[in-house]
């Protein structure tokens, strides 16, 4: 009663303000009594378009700033280019200047009002105060809008978490979770020893290490399985004739995750933590990272990798949905879980793979190549199949005689993955067409046409086969002929220039006053499509620069990081890109995650109005990052 | 500023504030040369129990102070009278003050002495001015014999006066609040009014400051002509 009062007693411009106030964040998550000390503080000031509001040339920056009602840019020059750029726009609800106010000093960033534009402003005493007093707005003003981008990260966690009931994270540094002080022995001691020791300590691995405590070798209860199974030996055989050499290594540093993925792919139960020396420090078992949990990657991925019928692996698939949830749960961000699903994927391509040729070997060695978002490692759990195989010419054969072979068992296999959810490609792009499995020399034919004779249509084809990877079979021959296209796009500055103009079309959804475009097709009115509209811009530009610049790496994040080694991208922006890419990719997963829960067709489209104020502002500033980037590629092109 | 009215509505509700200098209230200031870049502006509206100002009578105050273009939240008036006696059964639909608040109200001469040392002699502006003038008068001169002038101005002349043919689809306060995007959190409050009224202000005075008007007789007397040329224009 006695806060209702209070409520009541406050002036009625003071209550409006807070009521504005509290439906923006960080203001949002903070106390009613520091917003009433806000409002009670503020001053509102009028701009009109184009009025500057601070300026690199002001003294140092005295008052913080919310948008009341308008839009405020920021703009800096390029030297450059020579000409002003709009670095970010702040709208409605949103705070500046963050670091100049923290940081006492200038800002670097000339603040234009964009439209007639309304502010609220404290002065220092009142934000230091706030600073002081509240926790979210502290929170908020250190670490900007990363602490919002947390507070999305961390309610895709908890939502995830629900099922799982567990609160380990992924990012968990490695030397956490190790087992200090392993089990070792040196590699002349008999296996029974060895075996001996283990049983003590009760442990189910023994590393063997050198003189100076380098890790030479482990030896796992499953290779005892094994040697005592196949009679590879007598119990008193020195352990380093029967113990895996070159033990996986992480330094301490490394996180969780890291472990879990090289756990995956290699099918292995255990790695050995080192330090900068490579020392050995410490053990880490599937079993240390996934305790807690029910659904286990390596585990999945061992099961997948070995089963013995197409049966098993169809039913496996919802095990790999199951696994999604688990690692969102976990702290995992979009970027590690597309990873996760592109292993798991490959591990079933390759499955599906073997067991063919185990049934009908076509007896012709070939790659088989995988193309889009599958090439990129960027698959969700909406993917269909992008394949084709690469074959040398065997001596005394044409190549029709080879595809004669390969191609009933490409149909096979392409027919199989459809089973497994890998949905049959509508326009042909598998490895069970003619015109896609091709010996080393008609593809590399097939590029030349590509680049040199480049066709509005084959521009369409460029997201597809400019991003390629082999997922079975020897990876030599693709790496020749990746290192030919490359070569050729380099050179190639006409074909550059109609990749950026075809990725510039990809216009991010966002309408010159910064509102969502929707789409224009019936029956999706009112929704974004965030693959095609939100993720593509992103993809399509980056490849542009990647394929430019000699970057050889599919994966658009691993891109970005490549480009901005090279100097190509400005780290900030690339860092901003990164996050901006990697939160629409989050955020269309979560989608996909419910639609799954309730049962209905996985799709690519949302409705903005759906999502709450924090998740809108954010795809919107992420859609305003792809905008930066496509201007970016428009001055390189001068598209 | 604030703290003292909130110290009041907490602990004094309608009871007397003390110690007013009635003998030495301040005296309003003509427009002159001062600049709008650091005079104060009073922004007010008041509700009333009818459109009537010989018989009807003020109940609510709200009024924010522009000080070198900016308002400032923290310098600020917004109260109820305390008139029980009062009929207000025509208007309590409008402002939403109904006899209970009119019963807890501020104690009137009090009230409106804080006002006059609040204000200061400042220019006063409010949306169809003429309207809050005479009540305010009236008010000043029943309950205080208080008669000195103070200077008013109209936001609804400002603002055609810097933004001439413009379409607003209408005069009224409404009309401008809807064309600038404004929003008013709880229209017919005393205070919300004079708040959306005051942001208007600020819209012209940025206006004022492109077009070279500096000093508040520059102001005056743009809104002056503008009056004579609506005048001229009607006969």
């Amino acid at each position: 009663m006695a806060s209702a009062n209070q409520e009541n007693d406050r002036p009625q411009n003071i209550r409006a303000i807070m009521t504005f106030l509290r439906e923006h964040a960080p203001f949002s998550s903070m106390d009613d009594s520091h917003l009433a000390h806000f409002a009670e503080n503020a001053s509102i000031q009028f701009y009109a378009d184009g009025d500057v509001v601070l300026s690199p040339d002001h003294d140092v920056v005295k008052r913080f700033y919310v948008v009341k009602q308008g839009r405020i840019r920021g703009e800096r020059h390029n030297d450059k280019e020579d000409r002003t750029e709009t670095t970010f726009e702040i709208s409605q609800g949103e705070c500046f200047p963050l670091a100049a106010m923290i940081g006492e000093r200038p800002t670097r960033t000339l603040h234009r009002a964009s439209g007639d534009t309304f502010c609220l402003s404290i002065g220092q005493a009142a934000f230091v105060t706030l600073f002081s007093e509240s926790e979210p707005f502290r929170d908020f003003c250190l670490r900007g809008v990363s602490s919002l981008l947390d507070q999305v990260n961390r309610r895709i966690q908890s939502n995830a978490m629900a099922s799982m009931g567990s609160s380990t994270s992924l990012d968990t540094p490695l030397e956490r979770y190790a087992l200090r002080n392993p089990i070792v022995c040196s590699p002349d001691l008999p296996v029974r020893k060895a075996v001996a020791r283990m049983h003590e300590n009760n442990v189910g691995s023994i590393i063997i290490t050198d003189e100076n405590r380098i890790p030479t070798g482990i030896f796992t209860l499953r290779d005892l399985r094994t040697m005592i199974a196949e009679g590879t030996g007598p119990l008193d055989t020195p352990i380093q004739q029967v113990m895996t050499k070159d033990p996986c290594c992480l330094p301490s540093h490394a996180d969780a995750f890291e472990a879990a993925m090289l756990m995956a792919e290699h099918h292995f139960a255990h790695l050995c933590v080192i330090d900068d020396d490579h020392k050995l420090i410490g053990v880490v078992s599937e079993r240390d990272l996934f305790s807690l949990q029910r659904v286990d990657l390596v585990n999945l991925a061992r099961t997948i990798g070995t089963a013995t019928h197409l049966r098993t692996l169809v039913s496996l698939r919802t095990d790999v949905s199951r696994l999604v949830d688990a690692m969102l749960a976990h702290g995992a961000d979009s970027g590690q879980v597309v990873k996760i699903i592109t292993t798991l994927n490959d591990v079933t391509v390759r499955r599906v793979l073997e067991l063919n040729i185990k049934k009908n070997d076509p007896g012709i060695p070939f790659t088989w190549l995988t193309f889009g978002s599958e090439g990129r490692q960027e698959q969700t759990l909406l993917t269909d199949q992008d394949n084709g195989i690469l074959f040398e010419t065997p001596e005394g054969m044409t190549e029709d005689q080879v595809r004669e072979k390969l191609l009933p068992f490409a149909r096979k296999v392409n027919d199989e993955l459809a089973e497994c959810g890998f949905t049959l490609c509508k326009g042909n792009i598998m490895a069970s067409n003619p015109k896609l499995c091709l010996s080393d020399r008609e593809w590399d034919d097939w590029f030349i046409r590509f680049i040199d004779a480049s066709t509005p249509q084959n521009l369409v084809y460029s997201s597809i086969f400019l991003d390629m990877r082999a997922i079975y079979g020897p990876t030599e021959p693709l790496d020749a002929l990746l290192d030919k296209v490359l070569a050729r796009i380099r050179k190639n500055a006409l074909f550059q220039k109609m990749l950026a103009g075809n990725a510039f079309q990809r216009k991010p959804p966002l309408t010159m006053f910064r509102n969502f475009r929707y789409l224009s097709e019936e029956g999706n009115k009112h929704s974004l499509d965030l693959k095609r509209q939100g993720l593509a811009p992103f993809v399509e530009a980056v490849r542009v620069f990647a394929l430019a610049n000699g970057v050889e790496t599919a994966n658009t994040l691993e891109r970005m990081d490549e480009l901005a080694k090279k100097g190509i991208f400005d780290p900030k922006d690339a860092n901003a890109w990164q996050e901006a890419y990697s939160l629409i990719q989050a955020i269309r997963m979560r989608a996909h995650q419910e639609m799954l829960a309730k049962g209905e067709e996985l799709t690519n489209y949302i409705d903005p109005d759906d999502l709450n104020p924090l998740d809108r502002r954010i795809l919107r500033e992420s859609f305003r990052q792809a905008q930066r980037l496509q201007q970016k590629l428009e001055v390189t092109y001068q598209l | 500023m604030l703290e003292q009215i909130k110290q009041w509505i907490e602990h004094r509700r309608g009871g007397k504030i003390g110690s007013h200098d009635t003998g030495n209230l301040p005296n309003p200031k003509t427009p002159g040369e001062q600049l709008l870049t650091d005079c104060r502006l009073i922004v007010l509206d008041l509700e009333t129990t009818g459109l009537n100002a010989a018989k009807d009578e003020v109940i609510a105050i709200g009024a924010v102070a522009i000080r070198g273009g900016i308002i400032h939240l923290g310098d600020q008036f917004d109260l109820i009278l305390r008139r029980p006696e009062l009929d207000i059964r025509e208007t309590v639909l409008i402002h939403g003050i109904g006899p209970e608040a009119l019963t807890q109200g501020h104690e009137i001469e009090d009230a409106l002495l804080y006002l006059l040392e609040w204000m200061n002699g400042d220019p006063i502006l409010a949306y169809h001015s003429a309207f809050d003038q005479k009540f305010l008068e009236k008010t000043l001169k029943a309950q205080l014999g208080y008669t000195q002038p103070h200077t008013w101005m109209d936001v609804a002349d400002l603002m055609p006066a810097f933004f001439p043919n413009t379409k607003t689809g209408g005069k009224g306060l409404d009309n401008w609040a809807d064309y600038f995007g404004l929003e008013v959190s709880e229209r017919h409050h005393a205070a919300s009014d004079a708040l959306a009224t005051a942001e208007l202000t600020l819209i012209a005075l940025n206006k004022a400051r492109t077009e070279g008007v500096k000093t508040l007789k520059g102001l005056y007397d743009k809104l002056h002509y503008h009056r004579r040329l609506q005048n001229m224009h009607r006969y």
